[in-house]
C-alpha cells in the first residue's frame, strides 16, 4: 500500500535522508517515585512514503517514543539522549529545531480526539490557526475556504456550516477527521499517529485507518504509527518494532513480525488478536532490515 | 432565552425580597432601641415613648411589616432617623462611591492577577515562583486595617504624595483602591495560577503545540480561554461583595461608601436606613451576579443556560 514516491523527493539528499531517524533514543522520566527509564536505546527510521509501527503494551514506552520524537513531553519532566534526526535536524541536541519542525515537516495524529482540541474554540478557528501558521501570509477568508477543501478531504458532511461549530458537537470519529485534517494543515512529510484509533468504535476505527492509507498513497507521506493493536500494525504497516519496557524485542516487515514471529511476547500479543483470516500479500517487497531489538 | 431571563429575574426578585423581610425581622430582633440612639441623652421615659410612636415603633411587628410593605411597593422606604431624609435617597448619594471603588479595585486586581497569575503558572515550581507564591500568601494573610494603614503612613504621611482621606479628586481613589486589591490581588492569583497550570497541561495544549502554534498563543489564547469560566465567576463574586462596601477600608480613608453607611445605620438603630442599604446593595449583588450567568454561554459554548442552571 505504500512505496517510496521518488517523485515527491525532489533533491538527492530528501531520498537519501530518511524524514526520521532515531537512534539509540533514550527517555527518562521523573516521576514521583524516582526516574524511570520509559525508553532504553531504540533506533529507528521512517522513510518517505511508508508506515513504520511501534506496537506494545500500555507502558511499554511506545508514546512515550512518539511524544519524545516530537519533544512534547513535559520539559524539565524528560531527559531525552541518543539523537532524533527529523528532515536532518536533532531535536535531541536542539530545541529550537523541534519547533522548527512541528507544524511544518512534522504533525501529530493524537491519542483522545474528544480532548485534543479546544473546547472553547470553533474548530475552524483552530483549522484555520494552523493553515495559518504554516502559510503566515493567508487571510481569514483564504484559512476557511481551504480549512473546508481539508475538512471535505477528510470526509466531514457540509464543511461550510460546520466551520463554525465546537469540538462538543462533532463524535469521536467526526473530531479524529477533523484533527487528521488539522495536521494536513500543515502539508507534513511526516505523520506521528500516537494510537489514533483507540479511543474510537471498531466500526469508525476501520474507517480512520482507511482514510490514512488512502492520504499516504496520495501523498506519500511518511508514518510513525504507535498502537497496541497489532490488527491495526498489519494492516498499515511496513515495518513493525515490537516494544516492551522501553526496549525493542522483535522489529522486522510486517509481514514477518505476523507470520513468522520470533518472540514469545510477540506471540501473546498475536494471541490477543482476533484471527481475521490469512495475511493479505500486497506485493509490497521493501522490508530493510532494522540491525537492533534483540531482546535482553 | 427569554423564558430563562424571565424565570432568573423572578428568582432575584424573590430573593431581594426575602433577604429584605429577614433584615426587618433581625433588625427588631436584635437588642436596642431606636428612640434611645435618636433622643438627646436626658430624653425621658415620656419622650422616648413619643418617639417610638412616631416611628411607629410600638405597632405589632406584622403590622408595622404590613405597612413596610405597602409602602415598598410604592418606592418609599421610610425616613431615615438620623439623615431626616428619605433613606433610598441617603443610600443611593453614597452609591456612586461604592461602584466607583468597587470597579477600581476589580480593574486593578484583574490587571495584575491576571498576568502574574499566569506567569506563576507558567513558571510553576521555579524558585521565583516560590517567592511570588509566598508574596501573594503574605498580601492574603494581611487584615485591610493594616494593609490600608501602612500605605496611609508611607504614601500620605511619610511621602505625602496622595491624599489620606475622603473623595475630593481621583488621586484619593488610588490608596483605598491599593489596599483593597492587595486582599483581592492574592487571592484572584492564586485563582488563575490554578487554573492555568491545568489549563496548560491538557491534552489539546499538547496538541496545538504539536501544530506548532508558540507557546505565547497557547497561553493567553488557548489556556486562559478555557480558564475563562471559573476567572468570570471569582472575579464576579469579588466584585459583587464589594459593592456592599468595604466598611474597613472605608472607615480608614474616610471614604463616603455605602460600607462606613451601613455601619452608622446599625449603631443609630436607623432600621428604614438598613433596610434601604440592603435593597440597594442585595439588588446590585445579584444583578452582578445575573451579569456572570448570562456571560457563561459565552465563555464556554458548552454551556447551555436553563438547562442545569
Amino acid at each position: 500500500m505504500a512505496e517510496v514516491t521518488t517523485t515527491a523527493a525532489n533533491t538527492p539528499t530528501a531520498e537519501s535522508t530518511p524524514l526520521l531517524d532515531a537512534t539509540d533514543l533514550q527517555i527518562e522520566l521523573i516521576t514521583a517515585h524516582g526516574v524511570v527509564r520509559a525508553v532504553d536505546g531504540v533506533s529507528f527510521t521512517v522513510r518517505r512514503g511508508e508506515t513504520v509501527t511501534l506496537i506494545g503494551e500500555s507502558g511499554s514506552g511506545k508514546s512515550t517514543t512518539a511524544m519524545g520524537v516530537l519533544r512534547l513531553l513535559p520539559e524539565g519532566l524528560a531527559v531525552m539522549s541518543g539523537s532524533v534526526r527529523i528532515a536532518g535536524r536533532d531535536v535531541v541536541a536542539d530545541p529550537g529545531a523541534a519547533r522548527a519542525v512541528r507544524g511544518r515537516t512534522v504533525s501529530l495524529i493524537p491519542q483522545d480526539p474528544m480532548t485534543a482540541l479546544s473546547p472553547v474554540h470553533t474548530i475552524g478557528r483552530q483549522l484555520g490557526d494552523a493553515l495559518r501558521l504554516r502559510h503566515p501570509g493567508m487571510s481569514r477568508t483564504q484559512a476557511r475556504d481551504k480549512g473546508v477543501e481539508l475538512l471535505a478531504q477528510v470526509r466531514i458532511p457540509q464543511p461550510r456550516t460546520r466551520w463554525k461549530a465546537y469540538p462538543h458537537q462533532f463524535s469521536g470519529g467526526m473530531l479524529q477527521r477533523i484533527l487528521i485534517a488539522t495536521a494536513l494543515a500543515a502539508e507534513p512529510e511526516l505523520l506521528v499517529a500516537d494510537e489514533p484509533t483507540s479511543a474510537l468504535d471498531a466500526t469508525v476505527q476501520a474507517s480512520v485507518l482507511d482514510l490514512l492509507m488512502e492520504l499516504q498513497e496520495r501523498t506519500g507521506i511518511g508514518m510513525l504509527m504507535i498502537t497496541h493493536d497489532l490488527g491495526v500494525a498489519r494492516l498499515v504497516s511496513d515495518r513493525i518494532h515490537v516494544m516492551k519496557d522501553g526496549r525493542f524485542v522483535e522489529s522486522g516487515s510486517a509481514e514477518d513480525i505476523v507470520e513468522r514471529p520470533a518472540e514469545p511476547y510477540t506471540r501473546e500479543l498475536l494471541a490477543a488478536v482476533p484471527r481475521l483470516g490469512a495475511w493479505d500479500e500486497d506485493g509490497d517487497e521493501r522490508t530493510e532490515p532494522v540491525a537492533q531489538g534483540a531482546a535482553p | 432565552m427569554p423564558t430563562y431571563l424571565a424565570r432568573r429575574i423572578g428568582q432575584s426578585v424573590l430573593t431581594v425580597f426575602l433577604t429584605l423581610t429577614t433584615v426587618f425581622l433581625l433588625v427588631r430582633l436584635a437588642p436596642g432601641d431606636p428612640a434611645s440612639a435618636y433622643a438627646a441623652p436626658n430624653a425621658t421615659s415620656a419622650d422616648l415613648a413619643r418617639i417610638r410612636e412616631q416611628f411607629g415603633l410600638d405597632d405589632p411587628l406584622i403590622v408595622q411589616y404590613g405597612l413596610f410593605l405597602r409602602d415598598l411597593f410604592t418606592g418609599d422606604l421610610g425616613t431615615s432617623y438620623s439623615f431626616h431624609s428619605p433613606a433610598l435617597d441617603v443610600v443611593l448619594d453614597r452609591i456612586p462611591y461604592t461602584v466607583t471603588l468597587a470597579v477600581s479595585a476589580i480593574a486593578v486586581t484583574t490587571l495584575v492577577a491576571v498576568p502574574l497569575g499566569v506567569w506563576m503558572a507558567r513558571r510553576a515550581d521555579t524558585r521565583r515562583e516560590l517567592g511570588a507564591n509566598v508574596l501573594t500568601i503574605a498580601g492574603q494573610s494581611m487584615p485591610d486595617f493594616w494593609t490600608g494603614v501602612m500605605l496611609l503612613t508611607v504614601f500620605a504621611v511619610v511621602l505625602p504624595v496622595l491624599p489620606a482621606s475622603g473623595f475630593t479628586s481621583w488621586s484619593g481613589l488610588v490608596l483605598p483602591t491599593a489596599t483593597v486589591a492587595v486582599l483581592q490581588l492574592a487571592l484572584v492569583s492564586r485563582l488563575v495560577r490554578r487554573e492555568m497550570t491545568t489549563a496548560l497541561a491538557s491534552s489539546y495544549i499538547t496538541v496545538a503545540r504539536s501544530r506548532g502554534v508558540r507557546e505565547s498563543a497557547l497561553t493567553w489564547r488557548y489556556a486562559l480561554a478555557n480558564s475563562a469560566v471559573p476567572l468570570v465567576t471569582a472575579l464576579g463574586t469579588r466584585f459583587a461583595a464589594l459593592l456592599n462596601g468595604v466598611v474597613v477600608v472605608e472607615v480608614v480613608f474616610g471614604w463616603p461608601g455605602v460600607g462606613s453607611l451601613v455601619v452608622r445605620a446599625l449603631e443609630t438603630r436607623d432600621y428604614p436606613l438598613i433596610q434601604a442599604t440592603v435593597l440597594v446593595t442585595a439588588t446590585l449583588a445579584i444583578l452582578v451576579q445575573l451579569l456572570v450567568d448570562l456571560a457563561y454561554p459565552l465563555l464556554d459554548p458548552r454551556v447551555r443556560l436553563g438547562k442545569a442552571a
